[in-house]
């Protein structure tokens, strides 16, 4: 398990003045690519934030005279329920907006702290060096080694699914790449006169890892975070679809797919609209996570 | 060769030494998180008294390092124990659950022990049932990646600026996009229920692996067309491009001499790295979703149960495969590539 995925070597030309994180973002704000993402995201993110609190139709209590009723572009739908209805009479337009403000808590959560935990042990262990790091290294080989989805069904099979178990458990299983690419740029970094100036100049460790190592650690894998939030929100789903993600009656992509599957043949609309709109928000992150990628690359070959 | 040797020796053991580890994380988690085996085996309507006879029987109720060290005794002579919960048959072993009524007798439930005890079917014997139908579906679903990913990812590295780049970029995007379980509903709807084409659920032939491989391939592929076009794309605007043009030898010597085998380091190494892991969980979410008998369904379902002896089997049998997986590729990045260290 030698191999890096994500080569970290710190870019030997970065220029005076601006950092890397912030031509990086440059870059990318300037691809068409980002600018779809971006505006895809926007639109959903504020209309999941709004239109649940606005529209008035909840998105648990059911309405029994308004079961089964199909989407807008099929005959006898209605503007009131432009997705249709579920089984209950559930607006499903509503209740997948709500899904998709859960989901991007969890993506979101999870990637902030596995970011953090990850970072964190990674300079610390590159840092160190010695039997810290050996320790890190053989746990993140070991990590690896495991399908996060039977680490995953372990804990949450048992414990009581909710917000904090779930963001745990995506947090468990991803923090090692983000380690992984800490560590080998902070393997590169402190061999740089400015470390060895700095510490020349009695800077303390705590210091140094802080403010000199830890912004290198960003550019080299923001793209990667970035992903990692739509395929946090996969899993996140997948285990809702399982039955150990959040439980109903909150709304989830999962547990509304799932509840749906019953009904897949007469209402096939019920499971396959939610999954419309998570696909639409996983593309939208996806692009702007590949534009990052690519703005990386740009920059990394020192164009 | 003497340096293939030490450097199998090595990664070898340090291959040994992950394994371990895994097991030993996978061992302690199990016992940590709340949830008695015990309880699920034998049913609610058992005393406590038995209940706490048998953990003891069974050892679960030693000290963890106590526990460990006797599977790892069991381990080494080729023992992974035995199901709590499966039978010999492949089905469910007798226990309380299947037995309704009243109070239950002493006696009957030192038969009913005898009766689980020899009926329990050893993990090893489980894990090389499902095996078959495992490999089959993988490998199903790594030729259907290929045939997609390869053509898309080549193309796209080789025209970087033209629609071939764009149609991988975008084709990688949606499939990325995709979540598995979504798309392996919708398939079945589409596919085997409304268009009948293909079956699905189950299995009872060949054509039940086509649609499972398929969802599995829309998982793989994105990986392996976005690292292709990115490391062709690369290695094309490498010295050695323009050398070879200058030394006058024909485009396509100096693409697939030159260009793909310098591409397909990298490639390798996301092969060992990311395809492992990704082909292992997508394996395991599509056999639940198929309800295809292989590993996949076994495990997760000995998870959902607190199946520990699958779980432990498994996760081990998993780690063993990803570590020589890496190792083998690590050799075969050698052979390509003469420059690179063993």
């Amino acid at each position: 398990m030698t191999a890096e995925i994500i080569s970290a070597e710190a870019p030997a030309r970065a220029m005076r003045g601006e950092s890397m994180t912030r031509r990086m973002f440059r870059q990318a704000w300037r691809m068409r690519g980002f600018q779809i993402g971006l505006a895809i995201f926007a639109v959903l993110v504020l209309t999941a934030i709004i239109l649940p609190e606005l529209s008035g139709t909840t998105a648990t209590k059911p309405s029994v005279k308004e079961r089964f009723l199909p989407p807008i572009f099929l005959e006898k739908g209605t503007w009131a329920h432009i997705a249709g209805t579920d089984q209950l009479g559930r607006d499903l337009f509503v209740r997948s907006l709500v899904g998709l403000r859960n989901a991007l808590g969890i993506g979101i959560a999870s990637v902030v702290l596995m970011f953090v935990l990850g970072t964190g042990l990674g300079i610390i262990s590159g840092y160190r060096g010695r039997w810290v790091d050996t320790i890190l290294m053989r746990i993140t080989d070991a990590q690896l080694s495991v399908p996060l989805i039977v680490l995953a069904i372990t804990i949450l099979g048992v414990t009581r699914p909710n917000f904090g178990t779930i963001i745990a458990v995506l947090v468990l299983s991803g923090w090692p790449i983000y380690a992984r690419v800490a560590r080998s740029v902070t393997l590169a970094e402190r061999q740089r006169e400015y470390v060895r100036g700095a510490k020349i100049l009695g800077a303390s460790d705590t210091r140094i890892m802080l403010l000199m190592i830890a912004p290198n650690v960003l550019p080299p894998i923001a793209f990667v975070a970035v992903l990692d939030v739509a395929r946090m929100m996969i899993f996140e789903a997948l285990f809702g679809f399982i039955g150990i993600g959040v439980q109903p009656p909150t709304p989830t992509f999962g547990n509304i797919i799932a509840d749906g599957t019953k009904y897949i043949v007469n209402h096939w609309w019920i499971p396959t609209m939610p999954g419309v709109l998570l696909i639409i928000a996983l593309l939208s992150i996806n692009l702007m996570g590949s534009a990052l990628e690519r703005a990386r690359n740009k920059i990394f070959a020192g164009a | 060769m003497a340096f293939v040797l030490t450097f199998l020796l090595r990664r070898l053991a340090q291959g040994i030494v992950v394994v371990f580890l895994v097991s030993f994380l996978i061992f302690a988690l199990l016992r940590l998180i709340p949830g008695d085996p015990v309880r699920i085996m034998l049913g609610t309507n058992v005393s406590e008294v038995t209940l706490e006879q048998k953990a003891q029987e069974l050892g679960l109720r030693d000290p963890i390092p106590v526990q460990y060290a006797n599977y790892i005794y069991d381990l080494v002579r080729g023992d992974l124990g035995q199901s709590y919960l499966l039978g010999e048959s492949g089905g469910a072993a007798p226990t309380a659950q299947n037995k309704q009524g009243g109070q239950i007798t002493a006696e009957a439930e030192l038969a009913r022990e005898a009766e689980i005890k020899t009926a329990r079917a050893p993990v090893l014997k489980l894990i090389g049932d499902g095996l078959p139908f495992t490999l089959q579906l993988a490998g199903l679903g790594l030729l259907f990646t290929f045939l997609v990913a390869l053509p898309l990812g080549l193309s796209g590295g080789l025209k970087p600026e033209r629609w071939q780049a764009k149609l991988a970029f975008f084709t990688g995007s949606l499939f990325i996009s995709l979540p598995n379980f979504w798309l392996a509903l919708v398939l079945i709807l589409l596919i085997s229920s409304k268009a009948n084409l293909l079956p699905s659920i189950g299995y009872k032939g060949f054509a039940y692996t086509i649609l499972p491989a398929i969802v599995l391939a829309v998982e793989l592929a994105p990986v392996i067309i976005r690292g292709l076009s990115v490391s062709v794309a690369g290695s094309m605007q490498q010295g050695f491009v323009d050398g070879g043009i200058v030394r006058g030898l024909p485009w396509s010597r100096i693409v697939w001499r030159h260009v793909v085998r310098n591409a397909s380091i990298p490639m390798l190494n996301l092969f060992g790295v990311q395809i492992g892991g990704l082909l292992l969980g997508g394996v395991f979410v599509t056999e639940y979703i198929f309800d295809y008998p292989g590993i996949g369904k076994l495990t997760i379902q000995a998870v959902l149960q607190r199946d520990f002896p699958i779980i432990q089997g498994v996760a081990i049998l998993a780690a063993g495969v990803l570590v020589l997986v890496n190792i083998l590729v690590d050799l075969i990045a050698t052979y390509i590539d003469r420059r690179l260290k063993y």
